[in-house]
């Protein structure tokens, strides 16, 4: 932290201070924080140091291997993120994901969903100096990361979505895995209840400190756990994309939109994901994974690998050629809602694809939320929001 | 799922005493109960099936169709011309790898698979740049030293105690 002294404003020494970019509660991204005496008068927050042009790359690539592109601008949430472009290339090539591809979708989507916000209560927990959240939002995740392992074959960086249906089957023993990870996390999130939520440390650290009012949410274009915190009832699952059409669930909507509701919010989210998932798994239909105009296409001697729950591709897979057309689709992810806008002009590479993401939209959080809170409050209200740096700058 | 009425009242007052107390209590019961690290030089975890680890080739099933080339995403496959052979054939830089496993998903003959090798060391950036007889040759040896590895093999399980736990393999 450097700081220096601006000079008076209305009479009181006013003191810039800047936080970042690498201090290690701030990480990839900086604060610059006004302060009068202790109190905070203004913050500018300055983004863009992990910025990779992932809109510009994608223009320079097949479609094919823009997923795994993509997916890098939140490595914890990869099949979220991927889901919503992976449906609007699939409306402009004039196919649909098989119903038992679209319920896989859906299951490792919300399996990304827990990780992602456990991973982002364990940040904040660290945040507030609370390292037992930070150890067990971490070690919780494990088990959910070694689910998504177990279904696509890869820890973080899955690229299970492509077009036309998933990679990989379910395999055997995933429900029963499943199944006791469920009971292990509903007992364990009553414990978190006990050691973070119900814990007087940080009840006085998070309660009625950077409030975000219905209004304010709604004018800012917040987004997300964080939007519903403040009593919007909006959830972009709703709109009914992969299998939420077809499953049962009503979003977590808070009312207070102070820092302990927005960790109220994720923790409840997570009990939420548990019962779609098994909502998903019971439902979950017979039949294909990957759609037959494709799957026809692949060479006889490799068709054995379907029956292996193992999804192979035809030779013209990377030159796919969506129609000429505009296209806008939206997903919800761990941290909000990410869209895409996708023009192509029939060629093989998208001619512009536009993404916004829930990061991105919730930066402005930073300058309306501190002012009037404490310097200490800061790390508090950061650790709330549950921000992604490399999700913001893409 | 939480039902409306218990939503509404969700965050009700605490008494500081009882809920430091409580959540102490909390931290002592975990305390007790066997972590759910997995030692990973001693132990090595038994990965699932179709893990995508270090992708192996092998040279007399390739047919030479280019198509792995293509579709691999950060271009970590190039097409190499082979003396004495009249195909182009795959070479790899595992330094740029991801891991996506396309190319062993494209490929018509089955010469690209995924294995389980995921922790390789090389020494030298040089020298994760294989071209296609060194990709075969390495890929075979890689593949046979880890079926050889004498650390202790475990396979994860979710277990309802302790999130995760793991069980010898013989």
């Amino acid at each position: 932290m450097i700081g220096r002294e601006l000079g008076q404003r209305d009479g009181y020494r006013v003191v810039e201070l800047y936080i970042g970019p690498q201090h290690p509660a701030s990480g990839h991204m900086r604060l610059v924080v006004y302060l009068d005496g202790d109190i905070i008068v203004r913050v500018d927050p300055d983004i863009g140091y992990v910025h990779r042009t992932m809109e510009k790359l994608s223009e320079i690539r097949e479609y094919v291997r823009v997923i795994s592109l993509i997916e890098r601008m939140t490595i914890i949430d990869s099949c979220n993120i991927t889901l919503p472009f992976v449906e609007a290339v699939e409306k402009l090539l004039g196919i649909e994901a098989p119903p038992r591809a679209k319920y896989l979708r859906t299951i490792l989507c919300e399996i990304n969903r827990i990780s992602s916000h456990l991973y982002g209560l364990g940040i904040g927990g660290i945040f507030l100096n609370h390292s037992t959240m930070f150890m067990w939002g971490f070690g919780d995740r494990e088990v959910f990361v070694h689910l998504a392992s177990l279904l696509t074959g890869a820890r973080l960086t899955h690229t299970y979505n492509i077009f036309g249906g998933v990679r990989r089957d379910l395999p055997q023993g995933f429900k029963d895995e499943f199944l006791k990870a469920k009971r292990y996390m509903l007992r364990k999130l009553k414990d978190y209840d006990k050691m973070f939520f119900n814990n007087p440390v940080i009840r006085g650290r998070l309660e009625n400190v950077g409030v975000l009012p219905k209004d304010k949410a709604i004018a800012y274009g917040i987004t997300g756990p964080n939007l519903r915190a403040s009593g919007v009832r909006y959830d972009a699952r709703l709109l009914g994309y992969a299998a939420y059409s077809e499953l049962d669930f009503e979003p977590v909507v808070g009312k207070y939109g102070d820092g302990l509701e927005r960790v109220w919010v994720r923790l409840r989210e997570i009990e939420m994901s548990l019962d779609l998932i098994e909502q998903a798994l019971k439902q979950l239909p017979d039949g294909p994974i990957f759609h037959e105009r494709y799957a026809k296409m692949v060479p006889p001697a490799m068709k054995k690998w379907f029956e292996k729950g193992r999804v192979k591709l035809p030779g013209g897979y990377v030159r796919l050629r969506p129609r000429k057309g505009e296209i806008f689709s939206r997903g919800e992810m761990g941290h909000g809602e990410v869209t895409y806008y996708l023009v192509s002009d029939g060629g093989m590479m998208p001619y512009r694809l536009r993404i916004v993401t829930p990061s991105a939209r919730n930066a402005i959080m930073f300058s309306i939320l501190p002012p009037g809170n404490t310097l200490m409050d800061l790390p508090a209200i950061y650790g709330s929001m549950d921000y992604f740096p490399p999700e913001a700058d893409r | 799922m939480t039902n409306k009425e218990e939503r509404d009242n969700h965050r009700p007052s605490i008494n500081p005493v009882l809920a430091h107390l409580e959540a102490i209590a909390t931290g002592i019961k975990w305390l007790t109960r066997k972590p759910m690290t997995l030692m990973y030089p001693d132990m090595e975890e038994k990965k699932p099936e179709y893990f995508r680890g270090f992708i192996i080739f092998n040279y007399n099933k390739c047919i030479g169709c280019s198509l792995c080339a293509q579709i691999c995403p950060p271009r970590a496959i190039h097409m190499y011309r082979v003396p004495g052979d009249k195909r182009i054939r795959p070479g790899y830089d595992a330094g740029r790898c991801i891991h996506c496993g396309l190319c062993t998903d494209i490929c018509p003959t089955d010469a690209l698979d995924v294995s389980p090798v995921h922790d390789e060391v090389f020494e030298q950036i040089g020298s994760m740049d294989f071209d296609p007889v060194e990709w075969h040759i390495i890929s075979k040896k890689l593949v046979e030293e880890h079926a050889k590895r004498k650390r202790k093999l475990v396979i994860t399980r979710v277990d309802e105690e302790v999130g995760l736990r793991y069980e010898p393999v013989e």
